[in-house]
């Protein structure tokens, strides 16, 4: 099995910030993306009980190296201030190429 | 005495007992809670009611007269906003931002607060125009409309001077600033245009038109009958949010929290008067006064947060759902009630209006 190297970033936001950083994704051209709403407590409180808007999302998107920063520039320099936002970036493998 | 009276015993109403109810169980950290799907689909169910009802009495009342009063709140919405925008900046300090926000909070509308006043009015046993479910969804998005302009006007006209005294900077960063702030307008008109609870209650409106008072007799035990049980289900919601947020009030300041009593009051009293004088019924005069009193606090965040990124949405949506809301249902409600009943009995409720408008000026 021959494993191919990517990134896999993820951004755990505030569900109100998802539109903005789907627009970025495509931007640049990332068309692929996998989100799921999820709760958890962080600097600004507990989040994801009471209003529907006030709940928290986990994006997942797998790109190659080149894209990554770019995005995360672009993500950094427009929501972070604004946003409760919080995003890292991991190692994975990957078998098909062609899919991302 | 009279207000006093009204309001104890508007206390005892299912509506408000649960809304307390649900306070209170969140301030002893219960684990009550409604499920999401009916909480998100009762707000859904009002709007689709409160559209209904608006229809089938439109047909029957027609268009005409339904003009003037929905021209004079869409005018006075803004006109409110402007000025609660000149108080949080000037008397409040508030940064642009926050006092663009919280203006068009307090400028927009409740449709939950408005479900309230129709169930409030059903108790006294008095009815109010159906058109005031047209006012209802045209005043959502221009409250939202005008501070999301004037911010974006203010943000241009800063970049624009920074521009000025950097020109060496790299200006093309700011150039794509610019043009995103003018996309932004056309987005969030769109959106809250296309958003559901305006598509939701402009479709009643128009079917409730279409079916009438014969069609509605089918759907009346769901749209009519269980109107009040239903609000009763979504304050228990409400109660156990606002709970929630009782903390943070203490956060909001001790100047937002008179502007979220004292905004509302003057609103609602100044749209009592001004309905009144035109000739709007005991009822429509006080549902009138809480479209103007009411904040808005399901669809703020929503439109705001993309509009207005840097307001701090704890600010808005707790001083709308924390302090106006339960203030508008429980005391304010009564009193625009009092005062509607006060100038509608009085001979020559017109005069009385005149009077109290001169007097202001």
């Amino acid at each position: 099995m021959k494993l191919y190297n990517v990134k896999l970033l993820t951004i755990t936001c505030e569900i109100l910030a998802q539109k903005n950083i789907i627009e970025i994704l495509s931007k640049h051209e990332i068309t692929g993306y996998t989100t799921y709403e999820v709760d958890g407590n962080g600097a600004r409180g507990i989040r994801g009980q009471g209003l529907k808007t006030e709940k928290n999302v986990k994006v997942e998107v797998i790109l190659r190296e080149e894209k990554l920063p770019d995005v995360v520039e672009e993500i950094s320099r427009t929501l972070f201030a604004d946003f409760a936002i919080i995003l890292y970036v991991s190692d994975v493998g990957i078998l098909r190429t062609e899919k991302f | 005495m009279d207000i006093l009276q009204l309001i104890q015993s508007n206390l005892l109403t299912p509506i408000i007992l649960f809304f307390l109810f649900g306070i209170i169980a969140a301030r002893i950290k219960s684990d009550l809670k409604i499920p999401e799907a009916i909480s998100e689909f009762l707000p859904i169910y009002l709007l689709a009611a409160i559209g209904l009802h608006g229809g089938i009495e439109m047909r029957n009342t027609g268009f005409e007269n339904m003009l003037i009063p929905m021209l004079v709140a869409i005018g006075l919405s803004l006109l409110f906003t402007l000025n609660h925008y000149q108080i949080l900046r000037r008397l409040g300090k508030f940064n642009i931002f926050d006092s663009y926000a919280l203006a068009s909070t307090y400028g927009a509308v409740g449709a939950v607060t408005f479900s309230v006043g129709l169930s409030f009015l059903k108790t006294q046993g008095v009815t109010s125009e159906g058109y005031l479910a047209a006012v209802l969804a045209i005043l959502e998005p221009v409250a939202f409309i005008l501070a999301i302009f004037l911010t974006n006007m203010a943000v241009s006209k800063q970049i624009r001077q920074k521009k000025k005294s950097f020109t060496k900077d790299d200006t093309s960063e700011i150039d794509v600033g610019l043009q995103e702030t003018k996309t932004k307008l056309s987005q969030v008109l769109h959106e809250s245009i296309t958003g559901k609870a305006i598509v939701i209650l402009l479709g009643s409106i128009i079917i409730g038109y279409i079916i009438g008072e014969e069609g509605f007799s089918s759907i009346k035990i769901v749209f009519d009958e269980m109107f009040t049980g239903a609000i009763v289900i979504f304050m228990i919601e409400m109660g156990i949010i606002a709970g929630q947020r009782l903390d943070d009030i203490k956060k909001v300041g001790i100047f937002l929290i008179a502007f979220a009593i004292i905004m509302p009051t003057f609103n609602g009293i100044v749209g009592v008067l001004v309905a009144t004088g035109m000739g709007l019924s005991l009822g429509g005069a006080v549902m009138f006064g809480l479209l103007l009193a009411s904040a808005s606090f399901i669809a703020a965040p929503a439109v705001l947060r993309h509009a207005i990124p840097q307001a701090k949405p704890s600010l808005y949506i707790t001083s709308a759902l924390g302090i106006t809301f339960p203030y508008n249902i429980i005391v304010l409600l009564p009193i625009m009630f009092s005062i509607s009943t006060l100038v509608h009995n009085g001979d020559g409720s017109i005069d009385l209006f005149n009077y109290i408008i001169k007097d202001w000026i």
